[in-house]
């Protein structure tokens, strides 16, 4: 067990043509003894690359990393003492349970037939696929041969694990149970982790801390919630959280901004925030809109809007509003509400945005210079 | 009509479909057209010589069969196995490790070409993809003089034939062993090629971070994968290099070392005229090796080849 630090970690590769692309750009994150981090970001932004660069299957172009304070670029995967769980399992087929789990063992360590067995008895244990150790991985079904690619990740007791995308071929439900049992078989080991994923509820679950990757650079490290409530900037914004932040892109006049649908007066912090500018992007998540029946304005920050659509989840509606139906191009957004609130499409409303849980984004680059008010140590009594 | 045999509206003769009426009368005539040259030849072997006339050689051998005891005739049979034994054994001594040989180095050139990567290993393949397509005949003067003039095979031969069973003629079953191999090589490199692209590659990572070597990968992982592909290559290999004339005319040329094919080439001709019925026993002696092989090893052929 040992921390990993990766240090200004470039991959690029060369294509025949001879072009140069660059898949992961100068990433650095200090990965401490026993952390859980997710690196999570959409498909191709680099992040299964970082990942096999750790593992050592990939070289790294610049950069370094380091394994308990010592490089290892250069070493190859087999002494690097680091496990990996691919997305596809990666079972050897023509052996058992049992000797995939040993192999590692066998190749890795001067152990003995005798504590071989034992130890691979006691991790089957643990993940619960004693039953399983004579099968082989072709008479196992997806969610066991999961445990098994586990267990044998487990069982070498390596100084950190590496996980790639290893719940995405699991169904919803195996996927659920499987999130927990991983975050709890983690915590119980206190192994540095280093997990991948493109789903950000996995992301946003499991981890310590996550780290947003998108074209191979680093958006954003922090914890679930820093990251949820004070993003970086707009990728960050709009990737975690699900369903999407609403963004709108609005012209600053004086102390309002404006788009042809709404206006909407800022606090004096925020006009600061925002001062020079005459553009910015506002963003603000589905769940801070409220939503009540229509009946007059009280204040600046409410709008009379159409509901457009209402996708039920049980727990709570998704509703798509819009400010104007009879448009070509409405301006929609979306807002959750109770499951238990009767509204259905075509109904008029009115929509709340409190002034305390915007965002404004710098519209070309995207940089936050504005977020919600949001106090980490109060976090847990935010979310309750 | 019915419609518990056929489908529906479908004409029947005895509650069959005509279809399958056809269907079988088609395999019967296809099972009858590879069968007969078999049977004929197997019919002609056991005919006295002194009774063959060539006339209706597929039917049973009538009376009278050897003259004067009524048996069927052993005399042609016995034959064959007095005039190919010596080529019998050479063949095997010459098939056995070549086959073993040019699948086990194809599945190593395989698997170090395409499983584990490294610079130039695709001008490399392309030099192995070449050699499918150098012609046989091209490379007979040159496969003389390599094994006669330019490699003193048979002087570093002499020493080994003091050892029990080995004989000083047994350096050209030598050089054809690796002449074969060789020759063998690029076809079985591209056959467990083949086999290896569809490995996962992750599992081969898998194994790399498992603390396994190129070497461990390729014995505990690689090789028990192959097993299906090794009964193609084998099968194919063994039937190559049984059946082949052209190396062994040019290589082994005549003596005690001649395989099998050349001793049949002149068994049973004479100027007398030509012993049918030991021809016909010889060519089916020599051709039991390759078909006990594909009865063995055909199911895990099929295997592999569908794999």
């Amino acid at each position: 067990m040992a921390e990993l630090t990766l240090d200004d970690v470039t991959k690029v590769f060369t294509e025949d043509d001879g072009n140069e692309i660059t898949a992961v750009d100068e990433v650095s994150v200090d990965i401490e003894d026993g952390e859980f981090l997710v690196l999570v970001g959409p498909s191709g932004c680099g992040k299964s690359t970082t990942l096999r660069m750790i593992a050592g299957l990939e070289t790294i172009t610049t950069g370094e990393i380091r394994l308990a304070g010592r490089r290892i670029n250069e070493k190859p995967p087999a002494e690097r003492d680091i496990a990996m769980v691919f997305q596809s399992y990666a079972l050897y087929p023509h052996m058992t349970v049992q000797q995939n789990m040993s192999f590692g063992l066998e190749e890795s360590t001067e152990m003995n037939d005798d504590e071989i067995e034992s130890k691979v008895a006691d991790t089957a244990e643990l993940m619960e696929i004693k039953e399983l150790l004579d099968r082989k991985p072709s008479d196992l079904s997806g969610g066991q041969q999961q445990r098994v690619a586990l267990g044998r990740a487990i069982v070498r007791a390596p100084e950190a694990f590496l996980m790639d995308e290893p719940l995405s071929n699991l169904d919803a439900k195996l996927r659920a149970t499987m999130r927990t049992e991983l975050q709890r078989i983690q915590d119980d080991l206190d192994v540095t982790t280093v997990y991948v994923t493109h789903d950000q509820t996995e992301a946003m679950t499991m981890g310590d801390r996550i780290a947003i990757l998108n074209d191979g650079i680093l958006q954003q490290v922090g914890t679930p919630l820093e990251c949820y409530h004070t993003p970086n900037n707009r990728f960050v914004a709009g990737f975690i959280g699900d369903p999407s932040m609403n963004f709108f892109e609005m012209d600053v006049d004086g102390e309002t901004l404006v788009i042809d649908r709404f206006e909407y007066p800022l606090k004096p912090a925020q006009q600061e925030a925002i001062s020079g500018r005459s553009d910015v992007v506002f963003g603000i998540r589905p769940e801070d809109i409220r939503i009540k029946e229509p009946g007059g304005l009280s204040d600046n920050y409410q709008f009379e809007v159409t509901v457009d659509v209402v996708e039920p989840r049980g727990d709570e509606n998704t509703i798509h509003l819009t400010f104007d139906r009879s448009v070509d191009d409405p301006v929609t957004f979306t807002a959750t509400v109770s499951g238990l609130r009767n509204i259905s499409a075509g109904d008029e409303v009115v929509a709340t945005f409190p002034p305390d849980s915007i965002h404004l984004f710098d519209t070309d680059s995207g940089v936050a210079v504005h977020n919600r008010t949001f106090d980490s140590e109060d976090a847990t009594h935010q979310v309750l | 009509m019915s419609t518990e045999t056929g489908r529906a509206g479908e004409r029947t003769l005895f509650g069959h479909s005509w279809r399958r009426i056809v269907l079988y009368l088609v395999l019967i005539g296809m099972g009858a057209f590879y069968l007969i040259p078999i049977e004929t030849g197997l019919m002609t072997s056991i005919i006295s010589p002194e009774t063959y006339s060539g006339n209706f050689p597929y039917l049973p051998p009538l009376e009278p069969l050897v003259p004067g005891t009524g048996e069927l005739s052993i005399e042609p049979w016995r034959g064959a196995i007095d005039g190919l034994g010596q080529g019998l054994v050479n063949s095997v001594i010459l098939v056995v490790p070549a086959t073993i040989l040019s699948g086990l180095l194809g599945s190593m050139a395989a698997f170090g070409l395409t499983t584990i990567s490294w610079r130039g290993q695709i001008g490399i393949y392309i030099l192995f993809v070449a050699g499918i397509f150098i012609p046989y005949q091209a490379v007979l003067v040159p496969l003389t003089q390599f094994w006669y003039n330019v490699v003193p095979l048979r002087a570093a031969f002499e020493p080994l034939a003091a050892l029990p069973l080995v004989e000083t003629y047994h350096w050209k079953l030598l050089a054809l062993i690796i002449t074969h191999t060789a020759y063998g090589l690029p076809i079985c490199t591209l056959l467990f090629r083949a086999h290896y692209k569809k490995l996962s590659d992750e599992m081969v990572e898998a194994a790399q971070l498992d603390g396994a070597s190129v070497a461990t990968i390729y014995r505990r992982i690689i090789l028990p994968l192959s097993i299906p592909m090794f009964a193609v290559v084998f099968i194919y290999q063994f039937t190559q290099i049984w059946n082949d004339l052209l190396f062994a005319l040019t290589i082994v040329q005549f003596g005690d070392a001649a395989v099998v094919t050349q001793d049949l080439v002149g068994i049973g001709v004479s100027q007398s005229g030509t012993n049918f019925p030991l021809r016909m026993a010889a060519a089916l002696l020599a051709a039991l090796p390759t078909l006990l092989v594909y009865i063995f090893f055909g199911d895990k052929f099929a295997k592999g080849v569908a794999a």
